[in-house]
């Protein structure tokens, strides 16, 4: 009895290792993304199925992780040195990855033309003038609106208010969502900012970010009229800092809010939670006599440098960018293109679509920064303590970049 | 030789994150939360420069001492209560147990919704009972968001204190109160020269318990205002979280927990003085 376990034993063994053998014969590439939707999808394995079609030389791996996750599991495969050969990130992980120093140069391995195909300003994840990701997933945010209850959506400052009071004044219900609760990012200060001309840091000459600069005009001007919608126009939701970006689009849902500022996955919780309700989408209102301008935020896909299959590596990212595959992705997950000959599809030439994507161009990204989660804690403080008027917005601002600055310098 | 399997578990989980957050605040260390190298004191100087720690220090003191205080009181009124004789006793006893029982982050989410400007349960109330028209967003207002946390903080510790002095109060013997009585002390007389004194272990162990709990206190306060609106409602330990898990700061944060060991050691010890005193 004892002796027949240890021969079905010995069996699997061998297979398990003739079975490896035979698999080493090609190259293997481990290949991570993440879960972009819980819904089920077939984007991944089509995409591994036509690549291995093409190439069989080449044995794909793709493991699938939920964003949750991905974060802390990437570090520990790092960790352990056992990272994959390509993952998909968020761009800002891009930054810490890069600190650690694991990650590859993409711009050595990619021709100049591919990496032209990119929209630019979702090519992010440059640093000191060294390109470490692709963007791979996009998304831009906007002004959605009742359009029931509102006719022609606020393009400006000055039109906000003055819709925001109308639509106030006539029916029972918020003007605009406001949040001052922390949040995983600064909404609602940042598209201010952006539509005020205003950004978070002076620009270096060789990419780098130098002092803070979300303290001086335009930055203050955004903040003070995040405070005067709520304390002077009195158009937002009275509670603002209870709140944050969920509970707005919550208020949203439930009808106490006319406008609110968000990004396109709203438009499916609308759809499903509301589908009732009579919304459209505008894009991201500015201060009069600035450019229009809204946040864009990407997540970037990554090559390891540990990886021992590069070639086959770049060739399957060359690959997954063809236009089929990233109208797909996109299709599946609602994120908007990232190359110039997607966003010309026909796909995306719906209304609903042409509000994100003519915003594109003057869209701009998050500061790529190590200390951003910090900097980002100091600036959702300095935004409460204005909201609340313990400070002014100057004053908070101010202080906020004294300590941002002097955080940065250690 | 027979301890050692059982020495061997608590060194594993005890003593080595112990004593590994110990030396961790001697060290600068990188986002990896690896060691990059010895720095002394530094850490604790920088964090004693930075004026929020102690801010948030002092509110922890604050937090606990209020909290702990009002469950105590509470929780010796309704053990005496729930000591007295009388029909449904059972039944109260099971309700009062109640909060306990709820697991703490779906209470916490509850209280969250109750306190909500909006949506909530208490403005509601407070606007259908007519008094008043206008309700405080409880949560959007740096002190009122305090007490609101705190509340919900001694809701949920009430049952234990409860709870511990009833035990407490049915160890003591009939026989005293009864003596006590036909020598003509009033009732006053009794809880202060009978309860009291024998209460006295049972109120030092539960309240040091209790001290250690809210001031570790995470659930509540992460849960209902992730210590916002600002830091307003930060406590040291939502603070050290922050500083390890957001921040990426984890020589701070071990700094921070370092300090947190201390506060309570140095009380338990004051606290053992203090039982092992009478016992």
């Amino acid at each position: 009895m004892m002796k027949s376990k240890w021969v079905v034993l010995l069996a699997a063994l061998c297979l398990v290792f003739a079975l490896a053998v035979s698999a080493s014969a090609k190259t293997k590439l481990r290949v991570v993304w993440m879960d972009y939707d819980a819904r089920f999808n077939t984007v991944y394995q089509t995409m591994e199925q036509d690549f291995e079609k093409e190439n069989p030389d080449i044995d794909v791996e793709t493991i699938i992780l939920p964003w949750n996750e991905g974060h802390d599991r990437l570090v520990t495969w790092i960790a352990g040195r056992q990272a994959p050969d390509i993952a998909n990130t968020g761009t800002r992980w891009v930054l810490e990855f890069n600190d650690m120093g694991v990650l590859e140069p993409l711009d050595k391995w990619l021709s100049p033309e591919f990496i032209k195909g990119f929209y630019p300003g979702a090519l992010e994840a440059r640093i000191k003038g060294k390109l470490y990701g692709l963007p791979v997933a996009m998304s831009a945010r906007t002004l959605f609106y009742r359009s029931d209850l509102i006719s022609k959506p606020p393009a400006t400052w000055s039109e906000l208010v003055k819709v925001a009071q109308d639509v106030t004044s006539k029916h029972k219900i918020y003007g605009i969502g406001l949040s001052g609760k922390k949040f995983v990012e600064l909404t609602e200060f940042v598209y201010y900012l952006y539509g005020n001309g205003g950004s978070f840091f002076e620009m270096e000459p060789d990419g780098s970010y130098g002092k803070a600069k979300f303290n001086d005009k335009a930055g203050v001007e955004a903040l003070q009229f995040m405070v005067d919608l709520v304390h002077k126009y009195k158009v937002t939701e009275p509670n603002v800092t209870e709140n944050d970006r969920g509970s707005l689009q919550d208020l949203f849902i439930a009808g106490k809010l006319a406008m609110v500022e968000t990004g396109p996955w709203f438009a499916a919780m609308l759809q499903e939670r509301a589908p009732n309700l009579k919304w459209g989408v505008a894009p991201m209102p500015h201060n009069d006599g600035k450019p229009q301008s809204t946040l864009m935020v990407t997540d970037s896909i990554v090559m390891f440098k540990s990886s021992k299959n590069k070639e086959a590596a770049v060739k399957y990212l060359n690959f997954i960018y063809r236009d089929k595959y990233r109208l797909e992705f996109n299709k599946a997950f609602g994120m908007l293109p990232v190359r110039a000959s997607v966003g010309a599809m026909s796909y995306f030439q719906t209304p609903y679509y042409k509000v994100y994507i003519d915003q594109l161009p003057r869209a701009k990204g998050w500061p790529l920064m190590s200390e951003w989660s910090k900097v980002e804690d100091v600036l959702w403080d300095a935004v409460g303590a204005a909201l609340l008027k313990i400070k002014s917005p100057k004053q908070a601002l101010d202080e906020a970049a004294k300590e941002v600055d002097a955080y940065r310098k250690k | 030789m027979l301890m050692a399997p059982a020495l061997l578990a608590m060194a594993a989980i005890v003593f080595y994150p112990v004593i590994s957050t110990l030396l961790s605040s001697f060290f600068e260390m990188n986002k990896m939360g690896d060691w990059v190298r010895f720095v002394g004191l530094g850490n604790f100087s920088s964090l004693f420069a930075d004026k929020t720690f102690w801010v948030v220090l002092a509110r922890s003191v604050f937090w606990t001492v209020v909290a702990v205080a009002l469950k105590t009181l509470a929780g010796l009124g309704l053990g005496i209560l729930l000591n007295q004789d009388y029909r449904g006793r059972g039944i109260i006893r099971t309700l009062i147990v109640i909060p306990w029982a709820a697991p703490v982050p779906i209470a916490a989410m509850i209280w969250m919704w109750t306190f909500n400007s909006q949506f909530g349960l208490l403005n509601h109330f407070l606007k259908q009972m007519g008094i008043t028209s206008r309700p405080p967003a409880w949560l959007a207002n740096p002190t009122t968001a305090f007490w609101a946390n705190l509340t919900v903080d001694v809701w949920l510790g009430i049952p234990f204190m409860a709870l511990a002095f009833l035990a407490g109060l049915q160890a003591i013997s009939h026989e005293y109160y009864e003596a006590a009585e036909i020598d003509g002390a009033n009732s006053l007389q009794r809880f202060s020269y009978i309860t009291l004194p024998f209460l006295r272990p049972v109120i030092l162990v539960a309240t040091l318990l209790s001290v250690m709990w809210t001031f570790n206190d995470f659930n509540v306060i992460y849960i209902i205002t992730k210590g916002g609106p600002m830091n307003t409602t930060d406590i040291l330990v939502t603070y050290l979280y922050k500083t390890a898990f957001l921040f990426l700061d984890f020589s701070h944060a071990s700094v921070m927990a370092f300090i947190t060991f201390i506060v309570l050691l140095v009380f338990s010890l004051a606290y053992a003085r203090l039982y092992f005193k009478e016992g």
